[in-house]
């Protein structure tokens, strides 16, 4: 075993762009590759397939593994190990015609035994504007979930993580982690083909302070009863070494994020902005 | 300078001159240049582009491209006094050549059309030395203009403040085409380069292509009248009017220009064809933003954009 391990080691000390170049060599592909297979997984007798039941749609560094985990960890929700939270299979739909058989493909990645939930959480949708339409026609009944975070931390986390994941060094990248700060006017396409009711905007910072209350509200909304996850308090995809921000970079991120922040809280009441520092009332 | 330079392609963050290269690494540079395409494919995207960065230097749009400007030859430097904004991929190399054929208008070898100086800022401060350094780039002989045409600005929604603080006077051109037309190239684009993320390159070119939501963030910072948007389609259906329009606009004398110049455009490369069904959706998702696009551009012609709205195409845009 000698040999595997040195693989392994000699594996894990190349960048994260040499490794996934080495995998696509191999054929394996991430869900948000461009050569990720969507041939239907394999299923057990007893699971159906369908559209989910839930879908997340953002954001990106704004806790959704961990939320994810929390729900999965419900015992009316099923969630295998082998399928991607992040199903991502909308993000590769944008010039690509989009009827019966896609949807149909889409609905054979959500297996389940009869009497449970699922879903899955990819939180690129949310800023990829062609995809309220084309779940709205997969999956109209699912519930949406999307955990927000202060934008410009949510900015510097983000644009730091694809930074480390292998991202292009280039401003298209940077412009890229501003964009999916929009919330107001990405969510805004979503309510123009899902009932606002069937939406539930969650705070990451309002989840981290009381998890418990939030996880309740979650599990209300998907149908479900209550439960206390046992890792209630765990961390999951830690952000890892954030990028530095100048105060006077910080201060023009806000000025720009200003009025989609005004216009989420006027579109969702719930969005607490005392939690956000950055545009907390009276923070200018 | 009276032409393109060589090896310029025609659109947008492409018709970048050749980006400055760290040193003692030209002879590396013009060596990966001349390596055939299809063997260049052959090493993946990731690692040929870190690469690249290590032999040959960085590109002007790469974080930590060197923002420092050639010696300026003793002439006076200033801010621009034009910039073109965008949109990336309509043409904007082919303009910037145009212009600058002008007897009036002082071009720099050595400086990138698109010099994607503000692309840099996102999470730096940007200081009065950031301002002059700027302001080295465009050296230029008295009683003639200067400028450049980073495609990409217009993109980058923290550049508009950065901009109108270090070049308060300059007047800026944004030219746009048909976004249907332009997601198509886009497209062509990322097929090209294989990037693996796929998802991201895709909403970034979308993006770029609600050129009403870009228009507006400049319009926060810079006057309507020091803003002129241009449409492809009738600079090719138009050029020398268009052209003399753009001289107009810039205080360019229009009876200086050799008639010659406004020549036809130069041939585009055809874009893979996408299904109807696609662009009837790209239709929609663009709909409001040419709405509104058109009412803040009065000129724009919309008969000539059939994917958007024209006659001839669906006719969304011009319902709604």
């Amino acid at each position: 075993m000698r040999l595997p391990r040195l693989a392994r080691a000699a594996f894990r000390k190349l960048s994260p762009r040499s490794r996934s170049a080495l995998l696509h060599r191999f054929g394996m592909f991430a869900p948000w590759e461009g050569g990720f297979d969507y041939s239907a997984p394999a299923r057990s007798a007893d699971e159906r397939i369908g559209p989910p039941d839930f879908v997340g749609i953002g954001v990106q560094k704004g806790g959704t593994s961990w939320w994810y985990e929390l729900i999965a960890d419900h015992p009316g929700v099923w969630a295998r190990a082998d399928l991607h939270k992040e199903r991502q299979y909308f993000s590769h739909m944008a010039d690509r015609p989009f009827g019966p058989p896609e949807v149909a493909t889409y609905a054979a990645w959500f297996p389940r035994p009869t009497g449970t939930i699922t879903g899955e959480w990819t939180p690129d949708y949310l800023a990829f504007p062609w995809v309220p339409p084309l779940l709205a026609a997969a999956a109209p009944a699912a519930k949406l979930l999307v955990l927000l975070r202060d934008p410009v931390e949510r900015f510097r986390s983000g644009l730091s993580y694809r930074l480390a994941q292998g991202a292009e060094p280039s401003a298209a990248t940077v412009a890229d982690a501003v964009r999916q700060g929009y919330y107001s006017r990405w969510l805004r396409r979503y309510l123009d083909h899902f009932p606002a009711d069937q939406l539930l905007v969650l705070q990451y910072e309002a989840c981290a302070a009381d998890p418990a209350t939030h996880l309740s509200a979650t599990y209300r909304f998907l149908g479900l009863d209550d439960h206390v996850p046992a890792g209630l308090h765990q961390t999951v995809n830690p952000s890892g070494q954030k990028m530095a921000l100048e105060a006077e970079a910080r201060q023009r991120l806000i000025d720009l994020y200003r009025s989609d922040v005004g216009e989420l809280t006027r579109l969702f009441p719930t969005i607490d902005r005392s939690r956000w520092p950055n545009f907390a009332p009276g923070s200018g | 300078m009276a032409e393109l330079r060589a090896g310029q392609r025609l659109t947008g963050d492409r018709a970048e001159g050749p980006a400055r290269r760290v040193a003692g690494s030209e002879t590396v540079a013009r060596w990966l240049g001349r390596v055939p395409v299809r063997f260049r494919r052959a090493v993946p995207f990731g690692p040929r582009g870190d690469l690249r960065r290590r032999l040959a230097g960085r590109h002007p749009w790469e974080l930590g491209y060197d923002l420092e400007a050639p010696p300026t030859d003793g002439l006076p430097v200033g801010p621009p006094d034009f910039i073109g904004v965008g949109a990336s991929l309509c043409g904007g190399g082919w303009w910037y050549g145009l212009v600058a054929a002008h007897p009036g208008v002082a071009d720099r070898a050595g400086r990138p059309v698109g010099l994607h100086y503000f692309s840099h800022f996102c999470t730096r401060a940007f200081t009065t030395e950031d301002g002059t350094r700027y302001h080295r780039w465009f050296p230029r002989p008295p009683g003639q203009l200067t400028g450049e045409w980073t495609a990409g600005y217009s993109a980058e929604p923290w550049v508009a403040p950065l901009l109108a603080e270090a070049a308060p006077e300059a007047r800026l051109l944004y030219m746009v085409r048909d976004p249907v037309e332009r997601f198509r190239l886009g497209l062509d684009r990322i097929a090209e380069s294989r990037v693996p993320n796929v998802g991201a390159a895709v909403a970034d070119v979308v993006d770029r292509g609600f050129y009403a939501v870009q228009l507006r963030r400049l319009l926060e910072f810079v006057p309507r009248e020091r803003i002129l948007v241009l449409q492809l389609e009738q600079c090719w259906r138009d050029p020398a009017g268009q052209l003399a329009a753009t001289d107009r606009f810039l205080g360019l004398d229009t009876d200086r220009r050799p008639p010659s110049v406004a020549t036809a455009p130069p041939r585009l490369p055809p874009a893979a064809p996408i299904d109807p069904s696609v662009t009837e959706r790209l239709t929609d998702l663009y709909a409001t933003d040419v709405v509104d696009l058109a009412a803040l551009v009065p000129s724009l012609d919309l008969d000539l954009w059939p994917t958007a709205g024209g006659s001839g195409g669906p006719g969304r845009a011009r319902g709604r």
